[in-house]
């Protein structure tokens, strides 16, 4: 009975929810008036970003990302915590059944191109789509691969927190170097260049390329706690 | 300037990204850093609160984009004095803590106070931030690390207290951001300010259906009736000092989003009586809850609960006396409640259950400790002359001045169920002999510290409650101006 009745106040939920995104009127011209084209214009003709999204994500809307890469932060913190182990303690790693020789020398050709690919894809965050969060996950794919793969492959706990943490602290930095020299928190600091060259956006490819190495060192950190769990 | 609101994040989370730094070269520093951390935010705020008596309201532009294209905080004498109170219970808090956690291995430690730090910097962010979806962010930021240290204490029954607090959490994120789309496509715009001028061109459905997505997102969180059953549940499970911050500050500052974005963004007709029958309904229910239980921290949770219940309902009386009296009741039940909370876990340390029989005759071998839990159940219940009875006193005249004779009587006859409760345990502080297998705990010296200051607090302003209505009655002001805060805002531009 209980159920019924969940799944009747789910659907009458549903109901509403389809109603809503009915009236929204995605696509028609008047759609969303407002600061969209303020963003869209000064990511090319101020900014110098040709991706604007990666304009919005670190320049306009910057305070959200740094927010957002905290609460990245925090998920690890936490969750290390919670599976927190004392040194004796931690187990073997849970791999059921070793890897065949085909997977394991596929995955260290594979590994050098994930981690270029991932690079790439962080360091190009304002000229093509992709960014730091994008490029941060890759490369831990990357990692997550030979994790798999080899049993004794190991990860230096010391130099993940030592990524983190100076990614981490530069971001701020920068923030703050926008707040004393220009007067407001991560306000561009530095020239911003030519539109589509590598050295575009001023200070948005440097934030990037932070977010990147934060991302990819705290994700790692993640699949590895996660790899040690004691079953 | 002496600084600028900007710093109230950036600080803490450059300090949070340096701890783990730190912590390799002196373990001490994780202890310290966030004590540092929160005692420069309490001077900074205070320092501000006193600046902007003289030069009016701080909007602080972030990447140099003025609003509604950018980000910014605004530091008001509303959201100012909410930031000192939050800011100062942080470093309460953190005092408390600082040696209680000494018998924990250093990791647990490091992820304590770097959780605690950023949930007091969360809070504050919620209640300066100006852009609906920065607010979302710092929510996010504030529930995470509840999470996390709900279950700071790896055992099954906090591990299911947090994955409660952590469903409900998940689900208010994703109903809160549903909301905020609905805004954004129909106004464009993320910025409060803006919101709430171009809130009469909203279709009237979208503004109804957003509306009750936010608020369902944010009741969870303000532990408003239907959506606050991961409340009892972690406050008893969570470490004490944490019970105490999410009374304190988490709370705080959801019920000042819920109001921001009533009072402020909406303009819609029966918001006010809303906020005034969801009041009432989680007082009672709270209140009775309160009285049958067995287990002291959830006696205080459901308590928290009830006075957040009662701040909604001055919140709904929509008048100034009832924003007034409003705010009154939350500073008030920030310190009182935190103060219960502190000394209630000393008086219950020893064991893991946490009944209140436990308490049975603490009174003869802790007794500052059960006098300062007296001093905090007496003035929480509202006895003259301590703090909590000018809160409801101011409570009750607004209700009174609104001709809501009713709602006066309920708010009494629903007190004489808190005294029950909170005299039941005093009773047994007292007037019990001690239970064989329970070993009194002697707080430490940081910990009476945080006690007695709070206490002091209680006392001093009981009996000078001028100290803080001139700062309540300003706060009051600049909440009800609506037109003034769009104004102070968009001139920015």
């Amino acid at each position: 009975m209980k159920k019924y009745i969940v799944l009747g106040l789910l659907a009458v939920l549903g109901y509403y929810l389809m109603s809503i995104f009915l009236l929204v009127d995605f696509g028609l011209p008047h759609f969303a008036h407002g600061v969209k084209d303020v963003y869209l214009s000064s990511s090319k003709n101020i900014l110098k970003v040709s991706n604007a999204v990666t304009a919005i994500v670190v320049n306009f809307r910057g305070f959200d990302t740094l927010g957002e890469v905290t609460v990245l932060f925090l998920s690890a913190t936490a969750m290390s915590g919670i599976l927190y182990k004392k040194r004796h303690d931690i187990g073997e790693r849970s791999i059921l059944f070793p890897a065949s020789s085909i997977i394991r020398s596929g995955a260290k050709m594979l590994f050098p191109s994930i981690t270029l690919l991932g690079i790439y894809v962080f360091i190009h965050g304002h000229l093509s789509p992709g960014g730091g969060f994008q490029g941060g996950t890759i490369i831990a794919t990357g990692f997550l691969l030979m994790l798999l793969t080899y049993q004794n492959y190991s990860v230096s706990h010391n130099r993940l927190v030592w990524v983190e943490s100076v990614a981490g602290m530069l971001f701020v930095i920068i923030g703050l170097a926008g707040y004393f020299m220009k007067g407001s928190f991560l306000e561009n600091v530095l020239p911003v260049g030519e539109l589509n060259d590598l050295f575009s956006g001023g200070v948005i490819g440097i934030i990037y390329v932070l977010v990147g190495f934060k991302v990819a060192a705290e994700l790692i950190g993640i699949i590895y706690t996660i790899l040690h769990e004691k079953g | 300037m002496v600084g600028s609101p900007v710093l109230f994040v950036a600080i803490p989370l450059l300090a949070a990204f340096l701890i783990p730094l730190m912590g390799m070269i002196w373990k001490e520093f994780v202890r310290i850093i966030p004590g540092l951390v929160l005692a420069y935010m309490l001077v900074l705020s205070v320092s501000l609160i006193i600046y902007i008596q003289s030069h009016g309201t701080i909007v602080e532009v972030i990447s140099g984009w003025g609003p509604p294209v950018g980000i910014n905080l605004v530091f008001s004498p509303f959201s100012g004095a909410l930031t000192t109170l939050m800011t100062f219970l942080g470093l309460l808090v953190w005092l408390y803590s600082h040696k209680f956690k000494r018998n924990v291995d250093y990791e647990p430690a490091k992820k304590y106070f770097i959780l605690l730090m950023l949930m007091v910097t969360g809070s504050v962010g919620m209640v300066l931030t100006g852009d609906l979806f920065n607010m979302f962010v710092f929510i996010e930021i504030v529930s995470i690390s509840g999470y996390g240290l709900t279950s700071f204490f790896v055992r099954r029954d906090s591990a299911e207290a947090a994955f409660k607090f952590l469903l409900m959490g998940a689900f208010a994120s994703s109903f809160l951001l549903i909301g905020i789309m609905i805004i954004y496509t129909q106004l464009g715009t993320l910025n409060m300010a803006e919101i709430a001028q171009r809130m009469p061109q909203m279709d009237y459905h979208m503004k109804v259906f957003s509306l009750i997505f936010i608020l369902v997102a944010i009741g969870v969180e303000a532990e408003t009736f239907p959506l606050n059953g991961w409340a009892p549940d972690v406050y008893t499970q969570a470490p004490g000092p944490i019970s105490a911050a999410m009374s304190g500050i988490v709370v705080k500052a959801a019920v000042y989003a819920n109001i921001r974005i009533i009072y402020t963004m909406y303009d819609l007709q029966g918001a006010y009586e809303y906020l005034l029958i969801i009041g009432l309904i989680t007082f009672i229910v709270a209140e009775t809850a309160a009285l049958k239980q067995e287990r002291l921290k959830r006696m205080l949770a459901y308590s928290s609960i009830g006075q957040m219940g009662l701040a909604m309902i001055a919140f709904g009386i929509g008048t100034k006396e009832g924003v007034y009296a409003a705010l009154f009741l939350m500073f008030s039940h920030a310190i009182i409640k935190s103060l219960l909370f502190f000394s209630g876990s000393y008086l219950v340390y020893n064991k893991t259950s946490k009944y209140i029989k436990h308490v049975n005759g603490m009174g003869k071998y802790l007794p500052i400790t059960a006098f300062l839990f007296t001093l905090g159940a007496f003035a929480i219940i509202g006895l003259p002359p301590f703090m909590g009875f000018w809160s409801k006193l101011a409570l009750l005249s607004a209700a009174a001045d609104s001709n809501l004779v009713i709602l006066v009587a309920v708010i009494l006859v629903v007190s004489i169920v808190e005294a029950v409760y909170y005299l039941r345990v005093v009773n047994r502080i007292f007037f019990f002999k001690k239970r064989a297998n329970t070993k009194p705990e002697k707080p430490t010296i940081n910990a009476m510290i945080a006690m007695l200051s709070l206490a002091a607090i209680v006392l001093v302003i009981g009996f000078y409650p001028d100290l803080v209505t001139g700062l309540i009655e300003r706060a009051a002001d600049d909440l009800m101006d609506k037109g003034r805060y769009i104004g102070e805002i968009l001139s920015k531009n």
